[in-house]
């Protein structure tokens, strides 16, 4: 007999003498975040793990996760990681060896999360990967380890489609190309405008503490291109956006930079915005959003005296996925059958972001879900939701598999 | 191709003014007390982000906020002086440079704490454009560049002209006479950051009207400042203008012309081609 | 304090350390003390520059990247087995430390610490942008690790090169090598008056010490399994400068005691946030005003009171 039998045969034992006694006993379950709760990463970290604690009290409030005749109520370490992959690595060792948690959240940037990526696999834990969109993240085919937010040369595909339809064929970059994800996305972008006859005709870069892109935005106003292409942090990629109109550059602009209003208009005039395009997944927007994106909304503004973060439901989504495959598994403590359940859910009601299944389930085989791509525009002050990108889940997930 | 070296050049200039003033800063601590102040940056952001503060929360108009951010500038670069420097002052160089490493943790927390990780710009309401040809200057970027010019000469009157500035040459150039001739030593350091400080924050409103004011940001002008002294030698007050200057041009041209991810490379490439070749900088005096 | 009774010291801390893996029940302690042993490897190469010779070099962790990204890679193109690489990795970051010393040691003071921090930026963003040999930002995993991921046996592995390279340090320290660097700090100029070419010594200290970090740099990714250059930024760069302050510079003991520090003491802070920037600059302006000898130092001060004491007595 295998240890894992002997353990279903105990749980299944318990669970018979607690049913019989009647008796629902009261139980905690100890989950951790790492995410970037101080540093650059924070913009995104940060709400993550607030969306995290937020879902907890909700659930909680509803009676907590069943199993069995046992009420788990959740309980939430977050530690921060900066970002950092050695900060990050210690944070989940410290939520594994120390503090004996089982389930982690969070993780919104690439760098950390594949550091711990690189040996969860080994680990008796379930890792739950929010905002960091790094390919090679869902391509190594972990058991234990999933991600909620679909990998941005998914989203590139569907925006290359829209741009090329547009009729574009001079196209220029200008992005935070050394940042893995955004190259993909760039890359994926190209492949599909090349199929009309497009090509992309300069690739310039931005760092993350950039603020005057006049040099780069010159360069490009040189070669005359029909529209530029702006992927990056939305901090960096506002200012793209107003010192390309500063220096009269009257073309198209396309982005892929997921920024709220609020952060856009710290740094440029509706006006400097009116006609900017961002090809993204359909995160939150109050525009686009579900009865239930608009609760979250609504919950997390008055929570947290702040708006939530466009990514943030990515965070938040992971606690009702986890607690949906506790539920469906009948354990806490195993997490092998626990991650198990995972890739085989449907999606759960209570989500936020609007994902697209592949073959009924949430997630597919690499772990990877997906969610719609949206075309939204800059229309008066606000983005305007303006259409779905077609985008195909499952040719990607196949593609995704042939990755590694 | 011509247009495009001029938009380059005044593209590099508004930058290039904020080196220089962040320079003239650095400049005037080493050169004085031999202190490299590497919290400059973050001291200077933080004059931005109170001036941001100002504006926004409390409602002051811009030109009301910048006084009251120099005045608290000041004060905080006094405070720096007396109670972190002085008390290394007749150490080993190393402790007042890890003082210095300490102070730039501390103030980038303070800043953290105090205005968040969002990234803020301080709203001034100039969206104009004036365009000459082909080439393009922002209203903002312009008084940018002329508040820079007016900072820098009256830096210079008051170093070549008044009572207090001569001193303070006096005793970067030689201490002991300085205090012969009868020079309060005593008084200068104060003078100094005050001064150095006072340029700072100068740059840090500039950077964060202009551009934005960030966590690390401020790391990140501190450095480029230093490029800047080593680039137009060390201490030299006319090396920092022409250093600041040169630096900002060449980043833009280098972005514009080689390539935008290797900026920063060619930057520092640059600073040390003119170590190995002038290791006194383009205008320092040959030791 | 005698000799023998020094080497008694130093066999019980190091009899202490080998137990570690008996009494450490909670992996995560381990998993600390391994980073805190790699980084007595690097905390020991930068006592050697700026401990002994006076000079603050702000390049320790761009050489330690250099150092893993040549174990990684060289494993990775040419099969080299990983004690063949971690071999490699010192002597390959000791010709990027020969190039970039030749022009840092043409200043001196605080230039020659803002010089070794521009080749630190200039380091990481060629990690950044070199893509096709670094795989950028994105990083490397899976980066082979020895006797199947042991982390005890690792734990031997690091404990024995961190002690070989305290000794190594020692002995540079002891030897005629050592008093020069040490009068270079004292007096730079009064070495060159007696006719002794400084530079070359300089450039001694400032190429070993790269060869300790590229080493703690092997060591780190052979570790970690994973590797990116935001790993290798100035930050750590700053954290070195911090542990051999800390500990004691000048003292062999201190970058030990110093390197224990920088790794357990921000995990002791994970709950402070944002206050640990705070903390962590107050902690080393307060050191640095009020205990500039380090710990050690106060330590040294305290027993050689306490023995006058008790000869009086």
């Amino acid at each position: 007999m295998s240890s894992r039998t002997i353990t279903g045969a105990v749980a299944a034992l318990t669970i018979a003498l607690t049913a019989s006694s009647g008796f629902a006993a009261e139980k905690k379950l100890t989950i951790g975040v790492a995410d970037a709760l101080t540093g650059g990463g924070a913009v995104y970290g940060l709400p993550q793990a607030n969306a995290v604690k937020m879902a907890a009290d909700e659930i909680n409030a509803a009676g907590g996760i069943k199993v069995g005749s046992d009420n788990y109520k959740i309980d939430v370490i977050a530690y921060d990681d900066k970002a950092n992959p050695t900060e990050a690595t210690n944070a989940v060792r410290k939520l594994i060896d120390r503090d004996g948690v089982k389930y982690i959240l969070g993780f919104c940037c690439s760098g950390s999360t594949s550091a711990v990526a690189s040996f969860i696999g080994n680990e008796k834990a379930v890792m739950l990967v929010g905002n960091a969109a790094e390919r090679s993240i869902t391509t190594k085919k972990i058991p234990n380890l999933v991600r909620t937010r679909p990998p941005a040369d998914y989203t590139g595909q569907a925006a290359g489609t829209f741009i090329a339809r547009k009729g574009h064929k001079r196209i220029a970059v200008l992005g935070a190309l050394d940042v893995g994800f955004y190259a993909q996305y760039v890359d994926a972008v190209e492949r599909e405008v090349k199929k009309t006859g497009g090509e992309i005709i300069a690739r310039e870069v931005f760092s993350l503490r950039d603020r005057d892109m006049t040099p780069q935005l010159t360069k490009i106003r040189g070669l005359n291109p029909d529209a530029i292409l702006v992927v990056g942090y939305v901090e960096p990629a506002a200012f793209v956006y107003r010192q390309a109109v500063e220096l009269g550059m009257n073309i198209p602009r396309y982005g892929f930079t997921s920024g709220s209003e609020e952060q856009f208009l710290r740094v440029t005039t509706s006006e400097q915005m009116e006609g900017v395009w961002d090809l993204r997944p359909t995160e939150l927007t109050l525009l686009s959003a579900t009865k239930n994106g608009i609760a979250y909304h609504a919950n997390y503004t008055k929570k947290y005296n702040a708006s939530p973060s466009p990514s943030s439901p990515y965070a938040y989504d992971q606690l009702y996925v986890l607690k949906a495959a506790i539920e469906a598994a009948g354990t806490v403590d195993d997490t092998v059958v626990v991650a198990k359940a995972i890739r085989g859910l449907p999606v759960p009601p209570q989500v936020v972001m609007q994902y697209q299944p592949v073959d009924g389930k949430m997630f597919d085989v690499n772990g990877q879900a997906y969610t719609s791509n949206g075309a939204f525009q800059w229309q008066k002050g606000k983005w305007v939701f303006v259409e779905d990108l077609p985008s195909d889940s499952k040719a990607y997930s196949q593609f995704l598999s042939t990755l590694n | 191709m011509l247009i495009e070296i001029l938009q380059q050049t005044i593209n590099g200039l508004a930058i290039g003014g904020v080196y220089v003033l962040i320079a003239l800063g650095l400049t005037t601590v080493f050169g004085i007390l031999g202190i490299a102040h590497f919290a400059h940056g973050s001291i200077s952001m933080f004059g931005g982000y109170l001036t941001f503060f100002l504006v926004t929360s409390q409602g002051l108009p811009v030109l009301a906020a910048i006084p009251v951010a120099l005045a608290t500038g000041i004060l905080l670069g006094l405070l720096v002086e007396m109670l972190a420097y002085r008390p290394v002052r007749h150490a080993n160089h190393i402790n007042a440079f890890i003082v210095a490493l300490g102070l730039t943790m501390m103030v980038e927390g303070i800043n953290l704490q105090l205005f968040g990780h969002e990234q803020v710009v301080i709203p001034t309401g100039l969206s104009r454009v004036f365009r000459f040809g082909g080439i393009t200057v922002p209203e903002l970027r312009l008084y940018v560049i002329i508040a820079a010019i007016v900072l820098v000469v009256a830096m210079m009157v008051f170093v070549e002209r008044t009572k207090t500035g001569q001193a303070i040459r006096a005793v970067a150039e030689n201490r002991d006479a300085a205090i012969l001739m009868g020079v309060n030593v005593k008084s200068i350091p104060l003078i100094v950051f005050g001064i150095s400080t006072a340029l700072g924050v100068a740059a840090g409103i500039m950077v964060g009207a202009l551009f934005a004011i960030a966590p690390g940001i401020g790391e990140g002008f501190v450095v480029k400042g230093f490029a800047v002294l080593i680039l137009g030698g060390l201490g030299s007050f006319p090396g920092a203008i022409l250093g600041g200057t040169v630096l900002g041009i060449t980043e833009s041209i280098a972005a514009g012309f080689i390539s935008s991810a290797y900026k920063d490379v060619i930057a520092f490439v640059v600073m040390i081609l003119v170590l190995l070749i002038r290791p006194q900088g383009l205008l320092g005096r040959t030791p | 304090m005698n000799r023998s009774l020094q080497s008694l010291a130093w066999l019980l801390v190091f009899a202490a350390l080998a137990m570690l893996p008996q009494v450490l029940t909670v992996k995560y302690y381990l998993h600390l003390s391994i980073l805190a042993l790699i980084w007595v490897i690097m905390a020991q190469g930068q006592n050697l520059i700026q401990g002994y010779t006076g000079y603050v070099s702000i390049v320790g962790a761009g050489f330690m990247g250099i150092g893993a990204y040549s174990s990684t890679l060289i494993g990775m193109h040419f099969q080299w087995p990983i004690w063949a690489t971690m071999a490699a990795a010192p002597l390959v970051t000791a010709l990027f430390a020969l190039a970039t010393g030749y022009p840092s040691l043409r200043v001196k003071g605080h230039y020659f610490a803002i010089v070794t921090l521009a080749f630190n930026l200039i380091i990481v963003i060629v990690l950044v942008n070199y893509k096709e040999l670094t795989n950028g930002e994105t990083g490397i995993s899976n980066i082979p690790k020895p006797w199947g991921g042991s982390r005890d046996a690792y734990f031997y592995l690091v404990l024995m090169l961190a002690a070989a390279m305290t000794a190594l340090a020692a002995l540079i320290a002891r030897s005629r090598v050592g008093e020069i660097l040490l009068a270079i700090r004292q007096n730079e100029d009064l070495v060159g008056s007696i006719g002794i070419a400084a530079w070359k010594y300089k450039l001694f200290a400032f190429v070993i010490s790269a060869m300790y970090a590229g080493l703690a740099g092997a060591l780190y990714a052979h570790f970690q399994s994973f590797i990116n250059p935001e790993i290798f930024g100035v930050a750590q760069s700053l954290d070195a400068i911090l542990a051999v302050i800390l500990g004691g510079s000048g003292t062999i003991a201190g970058p030990v005691i110093g390197a224990f520090l920088v790794v357990f003491l921000p995990e002791m802070l994970r709950f402070a946030d944002s206050f640990r920037l705070i903390l962590y600059g107050l902690i080393l302006v307060l050191a640095t005003i009020f205990m500039p000898i380090g710990i050690v130092g106060v330590c040294k001060a305290l027993i050689g009171r306490f023995s006058r004491k008790e000869a009086a007595s």
